[in-house]
């Protein structure tokens, strides 16, 4: 039993006094301090199981610190204090109470010991990062916000039904490895591959992140996704429908990446890609696999964000994303582009880059572990990713046509940000020792062998080449202003026009009845009054004289019968 | 990569002015030979070490060379046959989506290097 402070609170109770700070040095400050502290801290945690807390009958715990939890704890104070100075010029205290109390719900859900504290700090999440893309201020964000919300909230609903479910199975809520089987743990399990955007499940990472503001896709892409992995590495390893489900989503995304033309959205396409990779990490379980997933994750996050910056730093000088509108900015942004550059690498796991170290753990295991088919899947969603990712976002942006933009640099404290987030990159990828230590298991793996470096480079440079002639004979899509249809199409088109065609056919047939009934209601009507009016038949030969004279004869019978 | 309009190569921040060379389509084309010949390189790299290898597949020469090439074509090909079918105006899910709208200019700094 460990008697510690919760690190989350570090977050919250920062985000309760930026509330309070002026705009200005102290509370740039604190935003950069609020994450270094937390992570220092982190890194110091004893491990073990502490922060207990009773609330109606159950015992909550708080804190779980072990090596999982803080890697993951670790990576995203790191992504917060990137994701702080990559916003520092941001003068809007919605986006950083909103950043803050975000990173701090994650990491509350990345240490809970249980069901019922996972979903509050998981509830958390959704209510705190809506307002990331609410800060758009738009029509189009605001409803943009509220499917991303309506998906985040019924994410927790189904995982307290589960914990619910679960609770009256086994009177247990502990957050721990579960077997899928009762009702109790598919809804935990679907929960859980909501926010960690599983096929079909998907839509809301797409539809969300490049809706945001510029400064908010950065924050958004790091936790919740990852929160989502976490929560599966914990409760669902060697889960073996997880390897598939993990093969379907590095697959299935990198098609719609290639024909996206909002790069931002190309960047999320390619965040699920990277998702699928950990999941079927997740799914074969070993301990290679597991550190594989959390070590991917790690670096995941940081050229994500990567990415995301250089993009956003295109956007917030060019007012677009969109890769029919850019080109041609490498002369005006040339660090910006050699930062991106980076990210594209690390993405696509270009030996010395930071991909290279932690994707190959996954790869080599299902290798190994037999899954052959699974291994061709990644194998050709890691071509895929370079394709899409790694030469498309650069290329796009920078190369290709000249737009006739010519944009000044991105600022200096965004630079400072992208800068230190590729120095990262690099370093792990140079030097991945120090990561190795932090994962969960102990890492007796060598990424630099002949055969790997060769192998990868083929791959890659292969799939460069792939590129360059499909662009030069003119088969390569060009970027088209554009939307493409994914399966949210269903819930945002197919679905509300079937629901407008239903409500058209039920109220035609209320009003076909209401209209029928009181046509049949007034004919009565006409009917009684033509009968019993005061003009009608019936009236006529209902004189007040025969009454009288009908009581007469009456009263006389009953006098006679009495009578007698 | 070859641009439309000449600039002023004083108004470039230095990273910049080193990379005018790019706008030289020779230059390019250079780049694109290197290419070639990088990839030369790496297939007949596979003649001369001793591949660690788990499945059989992994030892024909060249594999992930001749994967990676042939995967790309085929993810490249699939992808605009989607477009057919998929592809709407950017206005399709307007008022609904960001997608049509341009980005607030409260969130944006948009200096150029004429400024």
């Amino acid at each position: 039993m460990i008697d510690v402070f919760p690190p989350a609170f570090f977050f919250l109770i920062a985000a309760g006094i930026v509330a309070f700070l002026p705009q200005g040095i102290f509370r740039s400050a604190l935003l950069l301090l609020t994450p270094i502290v937390a992570g220092l801290y982190i890194y110091d945690l004893p491990h073990g199981v502490g922060g207990e807390v009773e609330l109606a009958g159950l015992t909550l715990e708080m804190m779980r610190v072990d090596k999982l939890s803080v890697i993951f704890g670790l990576v995203f104070c790191l992504a917060s204090f990137l994701g702080n100075l990559y916003a520092l010029h941001v003068k809007d205290s919605i986006q950083q109470i909103a950043a803050l109390a975000y990173v701090g719900s994650a990491i509350g859900a990345v240490f809970a010991g249980d069901l019922v504290t996972l979903f509050i700090y998981w509830e958390g999440t959704a209510i705190t990062s809506v307002f990331l893309i609410w800060a758009r201020r738009t029509e189009g964000a605001y409803h943009t916000g509220m499917r991303y919300l309506i998906m985040q909230i019924a994410s927790g609903v189904i995982l307290l039904g589960g914990t619910v479910l679960l609770y009256r199975e086994t009177g247990s809520i502990a957050f721990d490895k579960m077997t899928l089987g009762s009702l109790a743990t598919w809804l935990i399990f679907l929960a859980f591959g909501i926010k960690c955007a599983f096929p079909l499940l998907h839509n809301w990472v797409q539809d969300a992140y490049p809706a945001a503001t510029i400064t908010g896709t950065v924050i958004l892409s790091s936790f919740t996704t990852k929160l989502a992995v976490y929560a599966l590495a914990r409760s669902f390893p060697s889960t073996e429908i997880l390897i598939y489900i993990g093969a379907v989503m590095t697959l299935f995304p990198i098609f719609f990446a290639v024909i996206e033309n909002d790069l931002r959205r190309v960047l999320a396409y390619s965040l699920n890609n990277q998702l699928g990779f950990m999941v079927v990490g997740i799914g074969i379980g070993t301990e290679l696999a597991l550190n594989g997933t959390a070590a991917h994750a790690f670096a995941h996050i940081l050229y994500k964000s990567l990415l995301f910056m250089s993009v956003g730093a295109v956007l917030f000088r060019t007012g677009t994303a969109k890769g029919s509108e850019l080109g041609g900015l490498y002369k005006t942004m040339p660090l910006t582009m050699i930062f991106c550059v980076v990210g594209a690498a690390s993405i696509s796991a270009f030996p010395l880059f930071s991909g290279f170290v932690t994707k190959s753990l996954i790869l080599s295991d299902a290798a190994h572990e037999g899954y052959y088919i699974v291994w061709g899947i990644l194998l050709f969603a890691s071509a895929g990713v370079f394709h899409h990712s790694g030469i498309k976002i650069p290329y796009f942006a920078f190369f290709a046509h000249d737009s006739g933009l010519r944009p000044k640099e991105a600022p200096t404290h965004m630079l400072f940000a992208m800068g230190i987030t590729a120095f990262l990159c690099i370093a792990i990828g140079v030097y991945p020792d120090p990561l190795y230590a932090l994962l969960p298991y102990d890492v007796n793996y060598v990424p630099y062998t002949t055969t790997h470096v060769i192998t990868q480079l083929q791959l890659l440079m292969f799939s460069a080449l792939a590129f360059t002639v499909l662009m030069r004979t003119g088969i390569y899509p060009p970027e088209l202003r554009s939307v493409n249809l994914d399966t949210d199409v269903i819930y945002r088109r197919f679905l509300p026009r079937i629901i407008t065609k239903l409500r058209n056919i039920i109220s035609g047939m209320w009003l076909f009845g209401t209209w029928f009934a009181s046509r049949k209601v007034a004919k009565l009507v006409k009917t009684l009054h033509n009968s019993h009016g005061p003009e009608g038949r019936m009236a006529r030969v209902w004189p007040t004289g025969a009454m009288v004279l009908w009581i007469a004869i009456i009263l006389s019978a009953t006098l006679i019968v009495n009578f007698i | 990569m070859a641009s439309n309009k000449k600039d002023d190569p004083e108004k470039l921040p230095l990273l910049g002015r080193k990379l005018l060379w790019l706008d030289n389509m020779k230059n390019v084309e250079r780049i694109v030979y290197g290419l070639y010949f990088t990839c030369f390189v790496l297939f007949i790299a596979d003649f001369f070490y001793k591949k660690k290898t788990y499945m059989d597949i992994e030892d024909v020469p060249g594999f992930y060379a001749i994967y990676g090439f042939a995967m790309c074509a085929l993810l490249v090909i699939c992808a605009r046959g989607m477009r057919l079918f998929l592809m709407r105006d950017e206005t399709y899910y307007a008022p609904n989506d960001v997608e049509s709208e341009e980005h607030p200019e409260a969130n944006l700094s948009k200096e150029t290097i004429n400024d």
